[in-house]
């Protein structure tokens, strides 16, 4: 038997909470994932989504109910188009889950215009679509199914930074407009601490630490340590702090860190 | 999908292993020949103790041989009743219209199973004991001659090369659409058949799609690099032929003659 993926992960993700997972490759971040919808059963232990226990004993056909209201938005997650237009295929999940065609033209079409696609693109073959659009009909196929958690596995790996700006501000908007419950693996420290209200550090299958971005991005050696970088305005704050200016709390958005860093140079808060 | 013949090598270092692959390659071919020339029970004991003996030099487990007849044993359970039921010959135990259960119909019956399990065995051995890679490049020296009929044979071993390279790379694919379908609610393994043969084209299409734009930038990344086809280049790994390839010619070769000697 190969080593198990996961060892000793204890953890609990708040409703309507916006949770970034961070570690790097091989921390065991994908396989916990896939523990959230039911694609992967524990072999040991039990976890609890939403209501519905799943243990080493639960029945696939059990799962499946949780697979739609956990939607999983897998890394490049344009591989799974595959239908004749965009709308079929955004169609496609909640036909599977048993709603009739009209609702779930209806459902395709609502969610199509939440991801930002147009009406025309709907006819089209998704595979006529550019990089940037097929993501998005992609993500709209996941959200058809309505679910309240999405799962993200970095979604804006290959996107341009336009694109990737459009695509986090889109899921920020889905949290606070839809309320939907948001876990975002990603290496981009930047938008942990644009996004996320909590940070989940993995490494060698384990938690290393859980809290708010602020408090997991204060221990810039502990992060080094552990082969995780800071987000560029806390790096930015930490040599600014080296040369004399001091920060409190932590800046971790542009805003927090122009806020603080003003009345310093007004001031005259070089101490040089 | 591990079971895949091609993705089977067992890495070792018995003698087996350490065989030249055009060896291994011309000898397994040369053995399914040979066995078409025993008909009766000296023969095959001999060819059955020259495969175990193979078996065993190869040090490879068993259940490797076991797991690589349990795909075809339907096939060759078939082949067997047929054989006994409607092969004639000798002594009549049972007769029933077009059915009739003959000792020749018996003793051919079991000939023709060791065939299978001997053909079997030898194919798994080749394919145990020879990385994919030296098989292809074993089937590209065999079939040096062609190139006298212009038969593109580099290219042809390319493509084989890249065909197995790609195996471990589409099954890893595969598992990936597969989860993010069964995340839409797609169930490959439960549920009516009828749904179940539906659940392949969500899986397939993407996989199409995506192999053709693989196939499409290796091949520009093989252009970038210079690749054209009919250069003469050389190998990079260098095929040798020892001590123990030529014995086992000899072997093989005394094989056939006392086969053609005991045959009735």
């Amino acid at each position: 038997m190969a080593a198990p993926a996961l060892q000793d992960v204890s953890l609990r993700i708040e409703d309507g909470s916006y949770t970034a997972i961070i570690g790097h490759t091989g921390s065991g971040k994908s396989t916990l994932l896939q523990h959230f919808n039911g694609l992967l059963k524990p072999t040991s232990g039990q976890l609890t989504v939403n209501g519905v226990t799943i243990t080493p004993a639960t029945k696939n056909k059990e799962l499946s109910d949780l697979r739609h209201q956990v939607g999983f938005v897998f890394q490049f997650p344009e591989a799974q188009l595959f239908e004749e237009t965009v709308l079929k295929d955004i169609a496609f999940a909640p036909r599977n889950f048993g709603k009739s065609a009209a609702e779930a033209e209806q459902i395709a079409r609502k969610v199509a215009a939440m991801v930002g696609l147009s009406e025309t693109t709907l006819t089209q073959s998704p595979f006529d679509l550019s990089g940037g659009q097929m993501r998005r009909a992609a993500i709209a196929g996941i959200l058809a199914m309505e679910p309240h958690t999405l799962i993200l596995d970095e979604p804006t790996a290959g996107l341009d930074p336009q694109g990737r700006r459009s695509m986090m501000n889109l899921f920020a908007r889905l949290h606070r407009e839809y309320l939907l419950t948001i876990i975002l693996v990603t290496h981009q420290m930047d938008d942990v601490a644009d996004y996320a209200d909590h940070v989940v550090v993995m490494e060698h299958g384990q938690v290393l630490q859980t809290g708010t971005p602020r408090q997991v991005f204060a221990d810039a050696k502990w992060l080094r340590e552990h082969h995780l970088r800071l987000p560029q305005t806390a790096a930015m704050a930490e040599q600014l702090a080296a040369r004399g200016f001091s920060f409190d709390p932590l800046p971790l958005t542009e805003h927090e860190l122009a806020d603080q860093l003003v009345p310093q140079l007004q001031g005259g808060g070089r101490h040089d | 999908m591990t079971k895949l013949l091609l993705g089977r090598y067992v890495p070792g270092n018995s003698v087996l292993h350490r065989m030249d692959a055009r060896a291994k390659l011309a000898l397994s071919f040369a053995f399914i020949a040979i066995i078409f020339l025993a008909n009766n029970w000296a023969t095959y004991l001999i060819l059955s103790a020259f495969t175990l003996g193979c078996v065993f030099l190869s040090r490879v487990s068993v259940r490797f041989f076991i797991a690589g007849v349990r795909p075809l044993i339907w096939l060759i359970l078939l082949t067997v009743t047929l054989q006994i039921f409607f092969a004639r010959g000798g002594t009549v135990y049972w007769h029933w219209g077009i059915f009739s259960l003959t000792a020749g119909g018996i003793i051919n019956g079991i000939f023709v199973f060791c065939r299978f399990m001997l053909i079997i065995c030898m194919s798994t051995l080749l394919t145990l004991t020879t990385p994919p890679l030296a098989i292809a490049d074993a089937m590209e020296s065999l079939m040096a001659p062609l190139k006298l009929l212009k038969v593109p044979v580099a290219e042809i071993a390319l493509m084989l090369s890249i065909a197995l390279r790609f195996v471990p790379t589409l099954m890893d694919e595969t598992q990936k659409i597969m989860n993010a379908q069964r995340a839409r609610g797609v169930s490959f393994s439960t549920g009516k058949i009828r749904n179940r043969i539906k659940a392949i084209i969500p899986l397939l299409v993407p996989l199409f799609v995506s192999s053709f734009e693989r196939a499409e930038d290796l091949a520009t990344a093989m252009e970038a690099r210079g690749y054209r086809d009919g250069a003469h280049r050389t190998k990079y790994r260098v095929q040798q032929w020892h001590l123990v390839d030529t014995i086992a010619v000899v072997v093989f070769v005394f094989l056939t003659g006392a086969l053609v000697w005991l045959r009735a």
